[in-house]
């Protein structure tokens, strides 16, 4: 008989036990991560100010001192986090719909927005006085491009096409020979801008010619690059990006919008919202996966709806939109913050502080 | 902004690496060890390892390997550091100078890709065609070595495997063929690749075998000609070479991990393993002819030889002798027998090599009460455990001591006697002198006929053509050494009394108040040869011969009176040479010549404790160099003595130091005595190579130990030490410990006797407790399900209670099954009078991700007793424990928690602080709280005493990941973190906003190269002594897992903006090996990022500008400027920099 696995010397489940082997020298970094991230803390909780509509999407704005959120009627908040309550900073009408998706660039100058219909459907703003600076009117959805924000890519159905920031002009355009008809394709430019994937297919940037066309193993998902420029996230499979091997199958991500965290080498996974009798229905938690090698860390229940999440640069706070009723017209709709890796204070019974501290919420 | 230097006050001393080969010539055989970012090779001689060069690396050494070109009769050595620096390195001589040749060097790293989790695994083709580097996964790098190339590039191959275990070079391949073991979703396999060096790929798979043992982890490769791999796994030894496979599971390498191996023989038959209990064992291939003349291996055996520190690698040197390098405790180097000795070992150490790694806690305690701290260290791990006490400066180790009140000075004399052994002591007193005969162990009092015993000797010594000489404040005698009688005597010619005097082996210098006389020895006659009046009263003459083998002197030096000065006079005309007045009020009271590394020195001890030096010109007699250290407080009596061939000077004051040279500069070294009036060289029969130390009360007689800087004796636990925290009132240490224990059919055993199961006197906490078990969800705690399966590792955690002077354990308090010794101080509490020992501990339930459950334990310890007196439940891991104005702050797993003592000697909750993840680390100053995270970096708390509660009042949102926290002031904060670097945060009380103020600013960054596991404050040196041209202020000390303790200590702003530029212009001038930049080196570098360093110093750098020639100092001082007097900048001289450079190093 083969012998059992020996626990090995830096895993150890219990972190009374780790600290102290990482003080002989056994780093067990992992294990600390996965720690980290099986266990969040609401500390603040952002409600709409008014009943009308709800809130759809939330982004840090660099800096870690404010969010900018998405909302039903189109129009983007930005609310200060820092000072002891979240303040609500300013306001624009951005879209006339559901605003899909917000994304900031780096520099914190420039704003993407989609939403559902009307116009302008997709646009860049500057966030200096909120002013449109391009409307993308056929684009369903647009992101900056990664290693250097200078572009833009719109997806449109199975058509992605990349402009220019500073002119908004279109440069390229990258249509798949045949479609994969995903049906949520988002087009996305690898870690080092070299490479797009859209509809399944990757297109070399430079060239614009197809180079693999990734099996159709899901109905919806293109698929996202992970941050370490190897691999592809597509809905449930791990793409290996230089041999386009499946590398790997994690059922836990299925149906579900990955956010990579910008450090730590973690991914959060929200359900994609699943039309059950024409209603959009959303999960009510999100989950933890480590993006090194897509274990399964946690799944974390927020009792409510959860629409989108967002983290901050450090890992350290997480934005999640949490919506609670049903899909058009949610009885209570807030932007909740959570502190990466805190307990809730919540078993703790005896002391009254906790309480205070619940407060703050 | 705060500016700080921070420099290494001992080096590391965790072995990670260890190789054997030809690298200083092709006829050296040499052993090359890595300490963490150090080099040191030895050189193997009959008589023992010699070192002969020492490397520092700007890297953590991550594998090092020798290896041989085709067209080398040497070896080079090829090193991959933490950070992917590449480098293949010569050694060249020339004549006496070993130099280290970067021959080639480049970055081996990848923008992208995903850093194993198995390491860095660097292999070389036997045949040194290419260099294999498996850092990612996925992906196979090769360097090609088939040309001089500088650049060293590396070139990708993909790999399916992408969990790849361990990677080897095969033997007798035609073209370059790795073995490698890898798993996956099935197990693990071994599978082999031909590599082609022209398409830079693989090209085919000789062979493979799926489905080895689940755990197998190493692979030896064969040499030729049996060719093949050994695949070590948990229980079993797998040999194949693609055709035979030979599988064994030998019972004896059951219990423990094979950590590494080293071979033998060149043939590839006999290899020595080393697991991580510390076993060493022989593998020997066993052959049979495969009938066409070739052998094949038929079985494999394995045999244990004995124990040795637990390895980390191991290395065979020759003729039987090994080097054992181990991180977890001492090094050794052993020696292998043909026979078993009496316990059925066939292994001999021969040598051991001291090692602090890793430093789990310490603390600075000043023991002798001398102003100058110690650290006691918890270093090493499991069977390696023990406590290190690291003192500043030189031990003297007592053999014999004699009573005696009032001596006013000592001399050893060879009397009436053939050898050249002391056999005499002659003591002054006040009025009198004493002859005491030394006479195997035994001391007697004697006389000599000759001598005047009615008055108080000034000096008295063996001279020339068997004599003696006794100068009294009356006259100089001279006695015959054989016959004891006196042949001739010298009296002043006025009737003054001599007042001073001083004489080597020919010559007598003696004056009377300002009348300095000049007397040579003759046989049986004292000629006076020279008389001159100075214009003041003579305080103290030096006449020592200067120069190897010199009998006489040409120059005697005087210290004088009321004008504060010091004269150089010719002899044997007394004229003046050279006059320095040395300023100040403070008169001198003993001068000395002597000679140094083969350089003259003048030193001149002041009434003050104070002391000049200078460099004097043996010819002209000229002083140069002044400089002034502080020694103690009370006058200083100078005295020569030889330890191991070389000079040195013992200064006798309230705090005795030794003066010695190294690298040609001054070094001064505490003793480990409290007070010495004076002293000397003691070379007799039963007291060989001993000093005669005269105290108050006593005489001394002891050896010095070994000079060297810093002073380390071990105290063995052989148990696991964590904490340890001081007592002064009960003169003991508190050490929390953990020992495996084991379970077998009797029940849990210790696996081997250790501090906690050796000590007389030992309490268990009870099983059961006070705690309510399983209340809160605890499972696993009682019940039948406790019991741990057969044959395994539990850890038990002791308290032990260890005498400061014998440190001797005392007593041991056992814990309960499962409950974890976490933090310990020793503190009072409120209006408590008592001094008690308090732990926190933590209950872990292997299953949970951290403990729910833990205790706060109060002890007392006085009469030998250890007392319970309070102990509190807490819902988690007690972290950290600090004593905070009376009461008792601890970090219990997110939070920090403050506890009152009541009167009834309860601890009573009274407030409590939420915002972390598990709160590590504390530190306090008044009423602030440095609370480090484990991830979220530090945040400073407020204590309000009015409202009871604590106030967050600033933060590093930094996402560090903290091992260890320390306040250097009111509004400084120094962390550690887990990827090696250090950083200083700023809190900002002048912030204009509430959100700026509540923000840390990270004024500082520095990577270290090494885990920072605790910061203390203290000093290993002195403080304040005197002038120095270093501005710095407050020491912080800090130990890390590879052993090393530096310093950190805050600089001003000018002080920072000069070591910048000097550290600047040294990173040009020095050359580093590796040819990696020292920016690069010292950047703030973690998993996410990597920023320039700032506000600190890298004072291993700096001082590395003492070991330069001096035109290479000439080359680092031009242009430099200092801030002089008046604010004005200078220019900054050579001179200038050696005694800035030479006074920052004398602050550790």
């Amino acid at each position: 008989k083969c012998p059992d696995p020996k626990p090995k010397i830096q895993a150890a489940n219990n972190f009374a036990m780790r600290s102290a082997r990482r003080q002989i020298g056994y780093q067990s970094k992992v294990l600390d991560r996965k720690l980290i991230h099986s266990r969040f803390c609401p500390v603040h909780t952002i409600r709409l100010p008014n009943d009308d509509g709800f809130y759809t999407c939330v982004k840090f704005l660099p800096g870690d001192q404010h969010i900018i959120v998405g909302s039903y009627t189109g129009e983007i908040r930005v609310f200060n986090i820092n000072s002891g309550s979240a303040n609500e900073e300013s306001t624009f009408s951005a879209h006339d719909s559901y605003v899909v998706h917000i994304e900031p660039n780096r520099e914190g100058n420039l704003l993407l927005s989609s939403s559902t219909w009307g116009r302008p459907l997709s646009a860049l703003w500057s966030l200096n006085g909120y002013e449109m600076k391009y409307a993308f009117d056929d684009e369903e959805y647009i992101e900056f491009s990664k290693a250097t924000q200078d572009r833009i890519i719109g997806t449109k159905g199975e058509i992605a096409t990349i402009y220019d920031v500073n002119t908004g002009t279109s440069i390229t355009r990258l249509v798949p020979t045949v479609s994969n008809q995903y049906t949520r394709n988002k087009a996305t430019f690898s870690p080092n801008d070299d490479l797009v994937l859209s509809d399944g297919v990757l297109f070399d940037v430079g060239s614009g010619h197809q180079i693999h066309k990734l099996d159709k193993l899901n109905q919806m998902q293109s698929g996202v690059f992970h941050p370490n420029g190897l691999e592809i996230v597509s809905n449930t499979e791990v793409w290996d990006i230089r041999t386009f091997q499946l590398l790997k199958t994690v059922p836990v991500l299925n149906q579900c919008q990955v956010v990579f965290a910008p450090v730590n080498s973690t991914m959060y996974a929200i359900s994609l919202e699943q039309e059950v009798d024409e209603d959009p229905t959303f999960d009510s938690s999100f989950k933890t996966v480590d993006a090194s090698d897509y274990s399964s860390i946690a799944t974390i229940d927020v009792r409510r709806n959860v629409y989108d999440l967002a983290v901050n640069r450090f890992d350290t706070q997480i934005a999640v939109v949490e919506n609670q009723g049903v899909y058009h017209a949610p009885q209570e709709s807030v932007v909740r913050l959570y502190d990466v890796g805190r307990k809730r204070d919540d078993e703790d019974e005896q002391e009254e502080e906790d309480d205070e501290e619940e407060d703050m919420s | 902004m705060a500016f700080h230097y921070v420099v290494t006050a001992h080096k590391p001393t965790a072995v990670t690496s260890c190789v054997t080969g030809n690298f200083t010539s092709p006829n050296d055989l040499n052993l090359i060890v890595a300490k963490n970012t150090r080099l040191e090779i030895y050189l193997v001689t009959p008589e023992g390892l010699r070192p002969v060069k020492e490397v520092g690396l700007y890297g953590k050494v991550s594998v090092m390997k020798l290896f041989r070109p085709q067209y080398e009769k040497k070896d080079l050595l090829f090193i991959v550091t933490m950070r992917y620096n590449a480098m293949i390195l010569e050694c060249v001589s020339d004549g006496e100078n070993l130099e280290i040749i970067t021959k080639a060097h480049g970055n081996v790293s990848d923008r992208i890709g995903k850093p194993s989790d198995t390491g860095i695994i660097a292999v070389i083709d036997p045949k040194a065609r290419v260099i294999g580097l498996r850092l990612y996964d996925g992906l196979f790098k090769i360097i090609p070595l088939d040309k001089d190339n500088s650049e060293l590039k590396a070139s990708s191959i993909r790999m399916d495997e992408l969990q790849v275990m361990d990677v080897e070079f095969l033997h007798g391949c035609s073209n370059p063929t790795i073995v490698l073991i890898h798993q996956d979703l099935n197990g693990r396999h071994v599978k082999t690749h031909e590599i082609s060096l022209r398409d830079k790929e693989f090209v085919k798979i000789p062979w493979r075998q799926d489905n080895v043992e689940t755990e197998a982890s190493m692979i030896i490769p064969v040499p030729s000609p049996l060719c093949g791999a050994i695949v070590i796994g948990q229980e079993s030894i797998l040999y194949h070479d693609g055709i035979t496979s030979v599988a064994v599971a030998p019972p004896v390498i059951k219990q423990s991990t094979i950590v590494c191996y080293a071979r033998v023989d060149p043939g590839g038959l006999r290899y020595l393993l080393g697991d991580m209990a510390g076993h060493l064992f022989m593998l020997f291939l066993e052959t049979e002819s495969r009938g066409d003349g070739a052998d094949v291996v038929k079985d494999l055996k394995v045999e244990l030889l004995g124990e040795i520190s637990t390895p980390e690698c191991i290395t065979y040197l020759d003729n039987g002798v090994l080097y054992i390098g181990s991180r977890l405790g001492d090094s050794q180097l052993v020696k292998l027998n043909t026979k078993a000795d009496e316990n059925g070992s066939y292994v001999t150490i021969m040598e051991s090599f001291t090692n602090l790694a890793p430093i789990m806690d310490m603390c600075v305690v000043d023991l002798e009460r001398q102003g100058q701290g110690q650290l006691v260290t918890c270093s090493g791990a499991f069977k390696e455990g023990s406590l290190r006490i690291i003192r500043n400066g030189i031990g003297i180790q007592e053999h014999a001591s004699i009573d005696l009140p009032g001596i006013k000075g000592m001399w050893a004399l060879t009397v009436a006697s053939v050898g050249k052994q002391d056999n005499t002591l002659v003591l002054a007193f006040v009025g009198q002198t004493r002859v005491l005969s030394l006479n195997g162990e035994e001391v007697e009092e004697t006389e000599i006929a000759g001598f005047a015993s009615d008055q108080q000797t000034f000096y008295c010594g063996n001279v020339t053509h068997e004599q003696i000489i006794q100068v009294t404040p009356i006259s100089a005698r001279l006695v015959s050494a054989q016959s004891k009688t006196l042949v001739s005597e010298w009296k002043p010619h006025t009737e003054k009394n001599i007042s001073v005097v001083a004489c080597n082996s020919e010559q007598i210098v003696v004056s009377t108040g300002s009348d300095l006389y000049y007397i040579e020895i003759h046989p049986n006659e004292l000629i006076m040869k020279g008389h001159v009046t100075l214009d003041v009263e003579i305080a103290c003459l030096d006449i020592s011969p200067l120069g190897e083998n010199a009998t006489s002197a040409q120059l005697v030096a005087v210290g004088l009176w009321t004008d504060i000065s010091a004269y150089i006079l010719r002899l044997p005309d007394l004229s003046e040479a050279y006059k320095e007045n040395l300023g100040g009020e403070i008169i001198p009271r003993s001068v000395l010549m002597t000679c140094f590394e083969g350089h003259n020195y003048l030193l001149c001890a002041l009434g003050d404790g104070s002391m000049f030096y200078f460099s004097l010109h043996k010819d002209s007699g000229m002083l140069t160099d002044k400089k002034k250290v502080t020694l103690g407080t009370q006058p200083t009596v100078l005295r020569t003595f030889r330890s191991l061939s070389t000079t040195n000077v013992f200064a006798c004051s309230d705090r005795p130091t030794v003066i010695y040279s190294s690298n040609h500069k001054l070094v001064f070294s505490n003793v480990n005595m409290k007070e010495v009036n004076h002293m000397c060289s003691l070379n007799a029969e039963a007291y060989p190579d001993s000093l005669a130390l005269a105290t108050d009360n006593c005489v001394t007689i002891g050896t010095i130990d070994e000079i060297q800087k810093l002073h380390i004796r071990t105290v063995p636990l052989q148990e696991s030490p964590r904490r340890i925290a001081y007592q002064e009132q009960s003169q003991t240490f508190g050490v929390l410990s953990v020992r495996m224990d084991i379970q077998d059919s009797t029940g849990l055993n210790p696996s081997r006797p250790s501090a906690s199961t050796m000590t007389q006197s030992v309490t268990v906490s009870s099983s059961v407790g006070s705690l309510s078990l399983g209340k809160s969800g605890v499972s696993g705690m009682s019940g039948a399900n406790t019991t741990p399966e057969y044959g395994q590792e539990i850890e038990v955690h002791n308290l032990l209670i260890i005498d400061q002077h014998t440190f001797e354990v005392l007593h041991a308090h056992q814990l309960m099954q499962q409950e974890y010794a976490m933090s310990l101080i020793s503190c009072q509490l409120g209006d408590d009078p008592n001094t008690y020992y308090v732990v926190g501990t933590a209950i872990v339930n292997p299953e949970e991700a951290e403990p729910k459950q833990g205790r706060l334990l109060i002890f007392q310890w006085a009469d030998s007793k250890l007392t319970p007196i309070s102990e509190k439940e807490i819902k988690g891991s007690c972290y950290s424990l600090a004593e905070f104005n009376g009461k008792l702050l601890a970090s219990i797993n997110s939070t920090v928690r403050l506890f009152e003592w009541t009167a009834e000697k309860e601890l009573r909750l009274e407030c409590s602080h939420f915002n972390n993840i598990i709160a590590l680390y504390l530190k306090t100053k008044g009423d602030f709280v440095l609370v480090g995270d484990l991830m979220r970096s530090m945040t400073l708390l407020q204590y309000k005493t009015m409202e009871g509660s604590f106030e967050e009042i600033a933060r590093d949102y930094n996402p560090n990941w903290m091992t260890a926290v320390e306040i250097l002031d009111d509004d400084v904060f120094l962390g550690s973190e887990n990827s090696f670097n250090m950083f200083v945060c700023q809190k900002d009380s002048a912030a204009t906003t509430d959100e700026e103020r509540l923000q840390m600013q990270e004024v500082g960054q520095f990577h270290v190269g090494d885990m920072v596991n605790v910061f203390r404050h203290g000093s290993l040196v002195m403080q304040n002594l005197g002038e120095t041209s270093t501005p710095t202020s407050g020491c912080v000390l800090f130990g890390t897992v590879g052993g090393a303790i530096g310093l950190v200590t805050q600089i001003p702003s000018e002080f920072y903006d000069f070591l910048l530029e000097l550290q600047n212009k040294l990173s040009t001038v020095i050359k580093s090996v590796g040819k990696i930049e020292h920016s690069y080196w010292r950047s703030f570098h973690t998993d996410i990022k990597t920023e320039p360093c700032e506000g600190f110093i890298d004072g291993d750098l700096i001082e590395s500008f003492l070991d330069l020639s001096s035109e290479k100092m000439k080359e680092v001082a031009e242009g430099l400027q200092l801030v002089g007097e008046g604010g004005m900048k200078q220019e900054c001289t050579v001179d200038d920099l050696i005694k800035m450079v030479e006074d920052l190093t004398r602050i550790h």
